[in-house]
């Protein structure tokens, strides 16, 4: 009796340890949604030191100011510079710059303990969407009303409308610092040899596909992680054609708002271009890098939509000559609402102040730094990209065309600059590469493309617990 | 001779069955007061149980009851919602798309993998020459080593390798099928068809795991005693039979155990789809409910939402560990395991 009964005791425990393990493995998915505990603490920011004319947010001598910037194609380099010159500028501030990769991951414990770092550049594939942070984000009017280092209101140094992007509801909380130019992409020298001419319209753009067919490339190309680009191409056109109107549907997740007739152009012209065989197969397949290498190194196809970050992303796998130009999105008509030169253009890595952090006045310095004109020159110099702050780029562009061409397109655009937000601010991107990966695929019409971008929309209108940004 | 009769029997000198009951009474309360006990105890039971009620269990219950919130991941307080989240979720087509190839996959992964394990395992233990003394193929430990390989090779690595390797224009797949004179292979994505994508992530994670699992029932059928083997064999069994009606009954357990690990290791699968197909793939043929989970709670910022599906991945886990459990006893195993 007494070995029988210890014997079914350890195989009762064997069991249980089997089951145990069972359970630890499927532990790491439930356990990730744990969090450390959920102290609620409502501090305010710490007693603020003299506000004066070269201190305007009242930064307190001797404290702490905590950055955390993200580490991407930008590097951390440029912040690390605006931090000396806050220490450099108010005197016993020490700036603490430290570089993080995903940063919602990173950041996701403090905001639920209450304690945020004092300014954040919420940027990258990993960034934290801003609908579920912007509560508890301080309002950045009095950044950009401030003085700059130079003495300059710093709303007036800006580009026009920078300041659209970050707002929500009528609150400015994000600042984006890096100006970001979206266009259709291709080689001046190449297309200078061939005496090809820079499509304007889809139809213009289908005829440009024949040719370039007729010299073994292909005319356009995609990257299974980078479908959407051609979305993002699409709804600049669409804009383009049919003005506020439809931007105004699609930011507002207005139903059928993908059958708007000026969207429905612009599908139907890409869709010829598809049909045609002037895309090159395979994208979906295919890493987003190495199609855009199949661009910039191989020349196997002409054109490609992205944003200007283009060229750093691909420095080491272009083509030598290759001079890399960028144009306006092509319009559906020659009547377009805006004319052909309006331009898609936000700025992109966003930086937020948290409202909970310990040192809101030294957060808001630092974007001060940023925002001087010896720290946007920096940037513009080291990246070869703009900042949101005009005339830092000199007419040769530090030698790069994409940045020449940038600038060019920025003054011709005027003020008929436009970019939207819902996209990323939902959080539709993965879903929509399915469905983008399959229209240029050839695997869709356009009907099923509308079909599912429309379901996509529905989906998060319709979906109570998501909080909605009106735009108006 | 009576002084050893005494100094053996109970000093009380009562009948022998009750001085045996009152030594054994005594031995354990001599024995529950004990150092060693105490700490054997504390060590052995409490510390880990401590530990694994604070770093398991609890992070499991909490999990369980922000599943029944709104909480979105990045502030202190939620408000209770009930069981809407777990409404939504079976309304969610992507959800139920993701847990469909998630079934799939968990199926197809381990019947696959084991089976292929087991043909390999049987060749290099039992399935040498029939003359002679019972061994596997000639350069059996060589093809025991090599199998083991892409275990070796971290699974995220694995991906990374096999996306290259399926790369359209630029793979060594599609290069060696172009080359074989196969011309509608040319620029044929692989990952990016929905009707090979799931195939294709499928076959990368077989390819990572059967060595493994070779080696696992190698070890379970060298503990099979040889005499078997040979009876079998002068019973006139060949190879085939030998290993369906010797072999796989003799190591039932290992079997069974290889069957919950790759099961759940096929539920989850995030590491390969994470390199292979970090989108979904094509019509997301290939999106599994881990990577549902992580896009929910990090980029959309449903955290109650993304909790909800945790729970139901969980419970779809144990679910498969239980089906594994009843298949085995129906099909005659002892069911217990460990023995």
């Amino acid at each position: 009796m007494d070995i029988n009964a210890k014997q079914l005791g350890r195989r009762d425990f064997l069991r249980g340890s089997l089951a145990m393990a069972a359970l630890a493995a499927t532990g790491s998915s439930l356990a990730s949604c744990a969090t450390s505990g959920t102290t609620s603490t409502s501090e305010t920011s710490a007693p603020a030191g003299q506000v004066s004319d070269t201190n305007p947010f009242g930064v307190k001598s001797g404290s702490t100011v905590e950055a955390v910037i993200f580490k991407g194609g930008y590097g951390i380099d440029y912040a690390e510079f605006a931090g000396k010159q806050v220490e450099a500028k108010q005197s016993g501030v020490t700036v603490k710059v430290t570089p993080v990769t995903k940063v919602a991951q990173a950041l996701q414990p403090r905001f639920v303990a209450g304690n945020p770092p004092d300014v954040i550049d919420n940027s990258g594939a990993g960034l934290i969407g801003i609908n579920t942070i912007r509560d508890q984000l301080a309002e950045l009017n009095d950044v950009i009303e401030a003085k700059n280092y130079e003495g300059t209101v710093i709303k007036d140094t800006l580009y026009q409308g920078v300041t659209q992007p970050g707002t929500f509801d009528g609150k400015f909380i994000v600042l984006n610092y890096a100006l970001t130019v979206y266009a259709i992409w291709y080689s001046a020298s190449l297309f200078d040899q061939m005496g090809w001419t820079v499509p304007k319209t889809y139809e213009e753009m289908l005829a440009l596909g024949a040719e370039v067919k007729g010299k073994g490339k292909y005319l356009l190309g995609w990257g299974k992680e980078a479908a959407t680009y051609y979305q993002t191409l699409a709804i600049a056109s669409a804009i383009k054609e049919g003005g506020d109107e439809v931007r105004l549907a699609l930011e507002n997740l207005k139903p059928d708002c993908w059958s708007l007739p000026p969207v429905q152009d612009v599908f139907n012209g890409l869709k010829k271009i598809i049909d045609a065989g002037y895309v090159k197969p395979g994208g979906s397949g295919t890493v987003f890098t190495a199609a855009q290498a199949q661009w910039s190194e191989a020349e196997q196809f002409v054109l490609y939509p992205s944003g200007g970050w283009i060229e750093n992303e691909m420095k080491d796998q272009t083509k030598s000559g290759f001079k890399m130009t960028g144009a306006p999105e092509p319009t559906v008509s020659s009547s377009s609402k805006l004319p052909y030169e309006a331009l898609h253009s936000t700025a992109g890595e966003g930086y937020i102040v948290p409202s909970q952090g310990k040192n809101m006045a030294g957060g808001k310095e630092f974007l001060r730094a940023m925002l001087s004109k010896e720290a946007a020159v920096n940037f513009a110099k080291t990246k070869l990209a703009s900042t949101v702050v005009k005339g830092t780029v000199p007419p040769d562009g530090f030698g790069s065309t994409a940045l020449q061409s940038q600038i060019k397109m920025l003054d011709a655009a005027g003020s008929n600059i436009f970019s939207w937000n819902f996209v990323d601010l939902y959080g539709m991107n993965t879903d929509q590469l399915v469905v983008w990966n399959t229209f240029l695929g050839g695997g869709s019409s356009v009907a099923e493309l509308t079909k599912g971008l429309q379901e996509i929309t529905d989906k998060v209108a319709k979906d109570d617990s998501i909080k909605k940004v009106p735009v108006s | 001779m009576t002084t050893l009769t005494t100094g053996v029997s109970s000093p009380s000198g009562v009948s022998p069955p009750s001085g045996f009951r009152q030594i054994g009474s005594a031995r354990w309360r001599r024995r529950n007061l004990t150092f060693d006990k105490i700490s054997f105890f504390l060590v052995f039971l409490i510390i880990p149980v401590a530990f694994y009620v604070a770093f398991v269990v609890s992070p499991f219950v909490q999990a369980a009851y922000f599943s029944l919130t709104d909480w979105t991941g990045f502030t202190p307080s939620m408000n209770f919602v009930g069981l809407a989240n777990y409404g939504k979720l079976f309304t969610d087509d992507t959800f139920l798309k993701a847990m469909g190839n998630n079934i799939l996959m968990a199926i197809v992964v381990p019947i696959v993998t084991l089976g292929l394990a087991m043909f390999f395992a049987t060749l290099v233990t039992v399935g040498g020459s029939t003359r002679g003394n019972i061994r596997g193929l000639r350069n059996s430990s060589f093809y025991r080593v090599v199998s083991f390989f892409p275990y070796v090779i971290p699974a995220i690595v694995i991906g990374l390798i096999w996306s290259q390797i399926y790369d359209p224009s630029a793979g060594l797949l599609n290069g060696i099928l172009t080359r074989l004179g196969l011309e509608k292979f040319t620029s044929f994505a692989w990952l990016g068809d929905p009707r090979t994508a799931r195939w294709a992530v499928m076959f990368v994670i077989i390819w990572g795991l059967v060595g493994f699992y070779m080696v696992l029932f190698i070890a379970a059928i060298k503990g099979v005693p040889a005499e078997v083997f040979e009876a079998a064999r002068i019973d006139g069994a060949g190879r085939f039979r030998t290993a369906i009606s010797i072999t796989v009954p003799l190591i039932r357990e290992n079997v069974q155990t290889a069957f919950i690990y790759i099961g759940i290791l096929a539920l989850d699968a995030f590491v390969y789809m994470a390199a292979l197909e970090p989108g979904g793939g094509p019509n997301n043929t290939t999106l599994v409910m881990a990577q549902q989970l992580f896009n929910t709670a990090f980029t959309k910022g449903q955290f109650g939402y993304a909790c909800a599906m945790g729970v139901v991945l969980a419970v779809i886990t144990l679910a498969y560990a239980g089906l594994v459990f009843a298949v085995n006893r129906i099909l005659g195993g002892k069911s217990e395991v460990g023995e």
